[in-house]
């Protein structure tokens, strides 16, 4: 990596971990929520950086751009009470802390030792190499089950979130398409024998206004 | 690029355009009694399926993500029984709480098609995706009942707590792969055997196990499984308590038997620990419950800690005992949630320890039914339940973990207390008020019978299902 | 490690990124706004460590995996919101601490 990368790294991966932090330890919930987009942001950059293009956009497009949206409309739409979400936090934070700190530091002591030498795949790549194409030659074939269950999934989550949140209110016109498919001509069209006299003149042609025309013509 | 051989994937691709035909057909004016029936029918055209395609030799399809074996078959015939036999006895109980809808019974579907999914997983992340569109399904399940607090809040408890397990379990998963560089089970198991950077595969392990544990319900990581037993409506509790228990030990196998089997030295220890906790916590706490429902949520956590168990001698006999233990185990759960809501009325739930009082009298059948699950869970012979208790022994003692099954055994003697004093409530005492007798119909009885039939009958010979879990292995 | 960042740079960022979602799931057990949001902190930093080891070892199935973890947690969220707002129409409330119907 270069010196410029390298700076890019300490950056935003700085900036990542501060976001990160500012969303679990502040109060509102719409700040925690504009922070989480902002750590999305540094951490697309990073992804940038290691030669993910594509899923970087991902990153951008569908999650800050839809699920996000989705979090801060919810965070707007409910009514909370804010310091009693806040109970406790101070009390916790010690202990939190404490054994975030034991555990982090024995990770960091093996990813110390690990034997991870090599280069990022920015540095190793042709200049037209497109990581949308490497992806999109294995999504379609030697991945195509998970594609599969990807596609049920999300099957799952709109059935779920309709069925969950869909409301029928009475004042609410809506149209019953199994009733309107399983309508028969009956329903709508009455038919009336009417016996016509014998004609000692000319009946005036003209007199109901729902009397479908044409059946009773021929009688 | 790989065959693909999509044929091998026929009950779940069957089970998922089942469930998107069904709703389909819930937007017409059909009754949800034919939904039901319809949904059971796509669940045994999928097992038919599997039977007529019963796979004898190992091999892979989908370019390597899905594993077509003996073993995967077991497993998926297991968990297409335990979800007909849920949803069977759950109609009544669904219809009177408005529930026995298009959706509940797609997502049902949707859920079992995750578990077959799972069951079949021969790569890292086939096997995620499968556990999510399971746990996904069954959340949505549980929050159907939305006008029910209880039901929403234990969805919501799920969710979060579900959630988290996924993330533990892919924090882990990535540092297997940061470690072997494979995602394919075989190859990491080939890869971890010698891997160097053998720090941070421990420390994916660790999480990984962690995160089974969560899901499996398996103590110290058992915290939300009570709440949700007990919040669900009955017929969800019946869902998640019967089959996915099932995709649970297949997880567990899948990861820990499969992709991490040159680990096998570490993660018992850590199993035989959980294991233990588990017995300790769910047989104990039980005793001090009131509610029918409670107690047997806390009942499945120790029933869990038989499972791992038998899966911590590490050895194919002890993976075939747990197995033998998992279907036995979804039988009996099935059939003790589903007493819980054929009892119920459709005002009234039937949950609590004093409703049981005098059921003997009140209702011979249901009666009978429940002493028989409340044996064959105590593990009393020549029931079931006492069969799967045995072989785990065996297996464990075999495998040299005589005092993992010592303290099994004397836990279990624990757990007998319990279960025999609803054998207790149901015969010995008299019905609190005037309880009206809730009688079976015609069907359910029928269900009923089977349901315990089978768990004698099971207990009686076990071999031939025996046999079939070890061959799955062998 | 030395400074310039290397693999080993990128996962100890993945596991500060982790920690600081389980911390976050730890702290605010009752807002469940934000256990949804550092649940996300918890999958993207899962995510960060899948890219960066598929970059660095030239392997594409990690970005494949990151590819449908980011679609899975997608459907997550849509139905951990869901779950929440049909709980906050019964409550008025996402305090843990308010909903008694469940003890212990």
């Amino acid at each position: 990596m270069s010196a410029f990368e390298g700076f890019l790294f300490y950056a935003f991966g700085a900036l990542l971990l501060g976001s990160g932090l500012g969303v679990i330890f502040l109060r509102n919930p719409v700040h925690c929520a504009l922070l989480l987009v902002l750590s999305f942001v540094a951490a697309a950059v990073l992804w940038l950086l290691l030669g993910a293009e594509f899923l970087a956009w991902v990153l951008i497009l569908v999650y800050v751009g839809a699920v996000m949206v989705l979090f801060l409309f919810v965070v707007m739409m409910l009514d909370l009470n804010l310091d009693r979400l806040r109970e406790g936090f101070w009390r916790y934070l010690p202990v939190g802390v404490g054994v975030i700190l034991v555990l982090g530091g024995q990770l960091m002591a093996i990813f110390a030792t690990g034997v991870f030498e090599a280069e990022p795949k920015s540095a190793r790549v042709a200049e037209d190499y497109s990581s949308a194409k490497e992806l999109g030659a294995v999504l379609y074939t030697d991945y195509l089950l998970a594609f599969e269950i990807a596609a049920a999934i999300l099957l799952v989550a709109i059935v779920a979130a309709i069925a969950l949140t869909m409301r029928r209110r009475p004042e609410n016109k809506q149209i019953e398409p199994d009733r309107q498919v399983a309508v028969k001509a009956a329903d709508r069209l009455r038919m009336e024998q009417i016996s016509v006299a014998p004609p000692p003149a000319p009946a005036p042609q003209e007199e109901g206004e729902d009397k479908p025309a044409p059946a009773e013509n021929k009688q | 690029m790989a065959e693909l051989n999509l044929g091998a994937a026929a009950p779940e691709l069957f089970l998922f355009l089942g469930g998107c035909a069904l709703l389909l057909l819930a937007t017409t004016r059909l009754s949800g009694r034919l939904l039901l029936h319809g949904a059971n029918l796509i669940l045994a055209g999928a097992a038919l399926l599997l039977w007529l395609a019963w796979p004898a030799e190992i091999g892979a399809a989908f370019s390597g993500l899905y594993e077509v074996s003996a073993l995967t078959a077991m497993l998926q015939m297991g968990i297409l029984l335990a979800t007909i036999g849920a949803l069977s006895y759950s109609g009544d109980y669904l219809a009177q709480r408005g529930m026995l809808t298009g959706e509940y019974l797609a997502l049902g579907l949707f859920a079992a098609t995750g578990m077959l999914l799972l069951a079949a997983a021969r790569h890292l992340l086939a096997l995620y995706l499968g556990l999510e569109l399971m746990s996904l399904s069954l959340y949505a399940m549980i929050a159907l009942r939305r006008d029910d607090v209880r039901a929403i809040e234990a969805a919501l408890k799920y969710f979060v707590l579900g959630a988290i397990a996924s993330g533990l379990l892919l924090y882990g998963i990535s540092l297997v792969y940061a470690a072997t560089l494979q995602l394919e089970l075989p190859a990491v198991a080939a890869a971890a055997a010698d891997a160097e950077a053998r720090g941070v595969l421990l420390a994916g392990l660790a999480f990984i196990v962690a995160g089974a544990a969560f899901k499996l319900g398996a103590a110290p990581f058992h915290m939300w499984l009570p709440d949700v037993y007990d919040g669900a409506p009955t017929a969800a509790t019946m869902f998640i308590g019967g089959a996915p228990k099932i995709a649970a030990y297949a997880l567990a196998i899948r990861l820990l038997a499969g992709g991490l089997e040159p680990l096998v030295e570490e993660w018992s220890g850590l199993l035989a620990s959980l294991a233990v906790a588990s017995l300790g916590v769910g047989n104990v706490i039980a005793i001090a419950q009131t509610s029918v429902k409670r107690m047997l949520a806390y009942s499945a956590i120790s029933h869990m800690g038989f499972l791992l168990t038998g899966i911590v001698a590490g050895s194919e006999e002890g993976y075939a005992a747990a197995m033998f233990y998992a279907f036995v185990y979804a039988l009996m759960s099935i059939g003790g949630f589903g007493m819980l809501a054929l009892l119920s009325r459709a005002d009234a739930e039937f949950e609590m320890l004093a409703d049981v009082k005098g059921l003997a009298k009140r209702n011979p059948a249901a009666a009978a039914l429940t002493l028989i699950l409340m044996l064959s869970m105590a593990g009393i012979p020549p029931l079931a339940g006492f069969y799967a208790k045995l072989a785990v022994w065996s297996a464990a003692v075999g495998a040299g973990w005589t005092w993992l099954a010592v303290v099994a055994g004397l836990f279990s003697v624990v757990g007998a207390f319990y279960y025999l004093r609803v054998v207790k409530l149901m015969y010995f005492d008299a019905p609190d008020g005037d309880a009206p007798a809730v009688a079976l119909r015609g069907p359910y009885l029928l269900l009923a019978a089977a349901n315990g039939l089978l768990i004698i009958l099971l207990g009686l010979f076990p071999g031939g299902l025996l046999r079939a879990c070890q061959l799955a292995f062998g | 490690m030395t400074l310039a960042p290397g693999l080993a740079h990128f996962l100890a960022l993945g596991s500060s990124l982790f920690l600081i979602g389980i911390m976050g799931v730890f702290l605010n057990r009752k807002n469940i706004l934000i256990v949804l949001m550092s649940i996300e902190l918890m999958l993207l930093a899962v995510n960060l460590n899948f890219i960066a080891l598929a970059s660095y070892l030239d392997d594409l199935g990690g970005e494949v995996f990151v590819f449908f973890i980011l679609t899975v947690a997608a459907a997550e969220s849509a139905i951990g919101l869901a779950i929440l707002v049909a709980a906050f129409r019964l409550r008025r409330s996402i305090n843990v601490e308010d909903w008694k119907g469940l003890s212990g």
